[in-house]
């Protein structure tokens, strides 16, 4: 694939959570450089939070 | 999340904020700012020493205030970075008090008091803001009496006290006296479509009724003996997929009420504690009192309270409602108002997880427009692996899943007996293996105990296999050497109340478990070269959205429409909620970028037949052959045709919503209907919807559609009542519509399941429609001039058959593409290459289709931006001299992975193709000679886990 224009840029994902990390490993498995800046300490988000998901029940983390 | 503190290309900076945002897309200057650890995270191995001599104790913000924590702490067991943090507010130390504590106990030198924090400097070309929402705070309605009465809780603190790592390790008891609450109440829409100032925001919180569903069916597991739950509520608002049937699934809970209504307010019974709700039953009018023993509020999501200050450095604005303001024009949920910044999730509005999800996989797949891919990594660096040639020498590890397991089993004698099987070398438990600490501990025993074999006693494999298998391959373990065995699931889940015997039945599971690692062998992922086009099937507003983010990403899309031309759906539209964009501007807009772009587009072109595997699809169309190496079907949904419902086909003037859409579009001032101007029009919603014989999920789309149209009429002088079971309308500015039609005038009645509207006419025309009136209990007659019916979505069946039976994507029980997992993974299923975009697995609107096909683009890019692809090596192969080449593994094979070639002798052999195999096995139990072997389940490890179990029994 012919690789393409501009700087060597990554991309800036701001917050951590489900989203954010989703954004972040989509990003980073098509070889793209990525900044995951979260506020809190940790990643996770409020889905870390949470018991399980509905409607599949599988575990939060 | 371990995944991405672990990747490679992700670079994760926690404690950190972004303060500033120069340049322009392509180029942006970022600035962050990364606040003060005071905790090295070089250094910081997370052993938690420090917080065990830390002196202060106070109260833990991860369980909402309900738990405690240290000074020094980690947010929660596993978090990613698993570094320390020192919240300084609290901390002892301070220029005249010197406590030191965790500096003394920390034997790594990790610990900084004079941390200051630093700026990095960050050239990006693009921003993706992903920063979520705030919870309603409840205390700012004083009527409720939450923070004041001790019964009364949040969501999220029910959601802590159910979880097995909570305060309460997941026993459900009532703050004031630990007892277990026998009655326990939800009020629903705390914070939101609130009415007045005080009440919340006016929109729809989307995720909360939902959420209450799931902790009634929790609260049953974790308390068997509630006598009660009570939910009280103005709508049930489950819309999305899965989420009528999970619904319904709730109202067989025999305790369990759903009650119309919103209470007024709370009061508490001073002796008791006990919470005393207020409510005037919205179907019977009657006021009540009812006493519970514990009351949660469903408390909606608010914009947060950071926006404005972010918003600010980004340079974007914020909506009425503080989310970032979203830039209408492209329809698309993702763009805001500069140029290279991309919002999704909750930070754009409220969004359940799988739209977060999507929205979170296409804003990325925008992103990528601006930046650039990394070099791709010619040669993976040589690892040295751990030498499996001699005895097994097996680890078991196991986990409690905080009290997930070991609440109910006895880990203790799980770790003797393991102990006692032979070849097992070493046995440890851990609280959580998944954390990041967990993971390093079996990578550090691995090495110290020169493990060759890796049996985890936790949960499921089907989320957490990857992980153990990424960290035995990191210290040179081969990943299949690796066994997972499922003792939550299989023991302590179902076998909660005879503890015994479900650690009895770990125990087995260990032993079998043990057995087959034994005989485990190493296996090596084959790379394929991939094809770097892609397919893209279906022209309608997810398909051009997919190919032509693609095409940005300078890959070689090809897109076919089965119809004459591109638009699908759009076609038949007039206006698009919310913004009430022209739908013949967006799809006019669309199809010109498509023209204008480098895509290979055709029209009335069908598929023939589809062959190959991820990399590698053979595609024959009615217009010519290509060659791709992945596919999005976005082949969309048809509307519901009615059968003979509300007089449909019988009565000239019951008309769907489309044909009035059709009507409307035709239509200019004033609104005619086959030429004349109608003084009634009445909705009926739900046609074909929500309903277990036809489609028993909700359509979602049909609410918002039916409040644009009904509004439309209500404008032209039109009377317009909507008969409804809930109105749900979720999504961007609908809740807010909903409020302006009743305020123009139009009229919601709602009706039930058990008795539905029914419409009388003669003559060919519909006179009147007859609903019984719920409140008052009785027969409401309306004249009408029409009636209009929402018809819900359905599968387009013959294209979904088809592809289905090419592709074998497996379709739900409605009939739509299965996604591979409804939270996680919207886009992509279970056949690798092929993802869905849009409809063609659930019904949605206009904007989650457009943002389903960015996010399909992204999982494409992924995989094609790669020259090779990794195959799965779990998958069967034949012993050739065995074959005696009888042919019935081609016959049963359902991913046409088997075929018969010729061999160099002239004799004919059964052959598999590895990229097409999904090791199902069966061919290997069929095969009548034994020449298949299913290569990490032979006949040998198998046989081994049952002689483990058998032995001693027979």
């Amino acid at each position: 694939m012919t690789p393409r224009k501009r700087n060597d840029n990554g991309v800036l994902v701001l917050g951590g959570g489900i989203t954010g990390i989703q954004a972040a490993l989509d990003l980073a498995n098509s070889r793209t450089k990525v900044y995951l800046v979260e506020k809190s300490p940790s990643l996770g988000g409020r889905m870390a939070q949470l018991d399980k998901t509905f409607p599949t029940m599988d575990c939060s983390i | 999340m371990l995944d991405a503190g672990r990747h490679p290309n992700i670079e994760v900076l926690t404690n950190s904020e972004l303060i500033e945002l120069g340049g322009s897309a392509g180029n942006f200057r970022a600035k962050v700012w990364r606040r003060p650890r005071y905790v090295n995270e070089e250094l910081c191995t997370g052993c938690g020493q420090c917080a065990e001599d830390c002196p202060v104790v106070v109260p833990n913000e991860f369980e909402v205030g309900m738990g405690a924590r240290k000074a020094i702490y980690s947010p929660f067991a596993q978090a990613v970075p698993n570094t320390y943090i020192i919240d300084r507010e609290n901390c002892l130390n301070s220029d005249f008090l010197v406590c030191n504590n965790c500096q003394k106990s920390c034997d790594r030198d990790a610990i900084n008091y004079d941390d200051s924090g630093k700026v990095v400097d960050i050239n990006v070309g693009a921003v993706i803001v992903a920063t979520g929402f705030d919870v309603y705070d409840a205390s700012a309605i004083p009527s409720y009496g939450y923070g004041l009465y001790h019964n009364v809780l949040t969501n999220m603190e029910l959601e802590r006290v159910l979880n097995a790592t909570g305060p309460t390790q997941g026993h459900i008891v009532r703050p004031s006296d630990h007892k277990v609450p026998r009655k326990i109440a939800f009020i629903q829409c705390v914070g939101s479509r609130g009415e007045g100032k005080e009440a919340g925001c006016q929109y729809c919180s989307r995720f909360c009724c939902m959420n209450t569903v799931k902790d009634c069916l929790l609260i049953k597991q974790h308390a068997p003996d509630i006598e009660e739950v009570l939910v009280f509520y103005i709508d049930i608002r489950a819309a999305g997929k899965g989420f009528e049937d999970f619904y319904r699934r709730s109202q067989e809970m025999p305790e369990l009420k759903y009650i119309r209504g919103r209470p007024s307010k709370i009061l508490e019974d001073p002796e008791t504690h006990d919470p005393i709700i207020f409510v005037e039953d919205g179907e019977t009018g009657k006021v009540s009192r009812i006493k519970v023993d514990m009351a949660v509020l469903a408390s909606g999501a608010v914009s947060a309270e950071s926006n404005s200050r972010l918003a600010d450095v980004l340079g974007i604005e914020l909506d009425e409602n503080g989310f970032f303001e979203i830039d209408t024009k492209y329809g698309s949920p993702l763009h805001t108002l500069r140029e290279g910044v991309y919002v999704c999730g909750c930070a754009a509005g409220v969004n359940d997880i799988s739209d977060s999800v999507a929205q979170g996989s296409g804003a990325a797949a925008e992103a990528e427009r601006f930046a650039t891919r990394l070099p791709e990594e010619k040669e993976p660096k040589e690892k040295k692996e751990i030498d499996t040639s001699g005895p097994p020498r097996v680890g078991v590890f196991l986990c409690h899943c905080g009290i997930n397991i070991a609440g109910v089993l006895d880990i203790e004698a799980l770790k003797e007996h393991a102990k006692s099987i032979p070849n097992v070398v070493h046995v440890e438990d851990n609280l959580f293996l998944c954390s990041d600490e967990g993971q390093r501990m079996v990578q550090e025993r691995i090495s110290e105990h020169k493990l060759n074999r890796v049996v985890a006693a936790a949960c499921t494999p089907r989320t957490h296999e990857p992980i153990f298998r990424e960290s035995c391959d990191q210290v040179g373990l081969n990943p299949y050497l690796f066994e997972m065995v499922n003792v939550r699931d299989q023991c302590s889940w179902v076998h909660t109340t005879t503890p015994d015997k479900a650690t009895a039945k770990a125990k087995d599971l260990i032993k079998m478990g043990v057995a087959r690692s034994k005989h485990l062998q190493p296996l090596y992922k084959n790379s394929i070269p991939v094809n770097q086009s892609v397919l893209v099937i279906g022209g309608g507003v997810a398909g051009m959205c997919a190919a032509l983010e693609l095409e940005a990403q300078g890959l070689k899309v090809y897109l076919i429409e089965k119809e004459g031309r591109l638009g699908g759906i759009l076609n038949d539209l007039t206006r698009v909620y919310p913004a009430n964009l022209s739908a013949f501007e967006l799809s006019r807009a669309l199809m010109e970028k498509v023209e204008a772009s480098r895509i290979e587009a055709t029209a009335s072109t069908e598929i023939n037949s589809i062959r190959g595997f991820v990399g590698n699809f053979d595609v024959a169309t009615t217009n010519g052959n290509l060659k791709v190496g992945a596919i999005v079907i976005a082949t969309g949904a048809h509307i519901y045709k009615p059968g003979d419902e509300f007089g449909y086909g019988q009565f000239d003037n019951v008309i769907t919503n489309q044909e009035l859409e059709n009507i409307l579009h035709d239509s200019r001032d004033k609104i005619k209907i086959k030429g004349e101007t109608p003084e009634t029009v009445v909705f009926v919603q739900c046609v074909g919807s929500r309903d277990p014989e036809k489609n028993s999920g909700c359509s979602r789309y049909c609410c918002p559609t039916t409040i644009k149209q009904a509004i439309r009429l209500r404008e032209s002088g039109v009377n317009v009542a909507v008969l409804h079971r809930d109105m749900r309308t979720v999504g961007a500015q609908a809740e807010e519509q909903y409020r302006r039609a009743r305020e123009l005038g139009v009229k919601f009645i709602r009706y039930n399941d058990e008795r539905l509207p029914e419409v009388f006419g003669d003559g060919g025309r519909a006179r009147t429609v007859e609903i019984l009136e719920l409140a008052l209990q009785r027969i409401l007659q309306v004249d009408v001039d029409y009636v209009v019916l929402a018809a819900g979505m359905v599968p387009n069946e013959a294209t979904t058959a088809k592809l289905h039976d090419i592709l074998k994507v497996p379709r739900d029980a409605d009939g739509f593409f299965m996604e591979r997992h409804a939270k996680l993974g919207p886009v992509e299923t279970t056949i690798e290459g092929v993802f869905v975009a849009g409809c063609v697995s659930g019904p949605k609107d206009i904007a989650d289709s457009i943002a389903q096909g960015s996010a399909a683009a992204a999982k494409v890019a992924s995989i094609i931006c790669k020259e090779t692809v990794e195959l799965e090596p779990t998958t069967c192969t034949v012993d050739q001299s065995l074959c005696r080449a009888c042919g019935q593994c081609v016959e049963i094979c359902e991913y046409h992975g088997p075929s018969l070639v010729e061999l160099a002798d002239g004799r004919r052999a059964a052959k598999i193709n590895q990229a097409l195999c999904k090791g199902c096995g069966t061919c290997a139990s069929w095969c009548p000679t034994g020449a298949i072997v299913a290569l990490h389940f032979t006949d040998e490890q198998i046989d081994s886990m049952m002689e483990a179990l058998l032995a001693g029994v027979v």
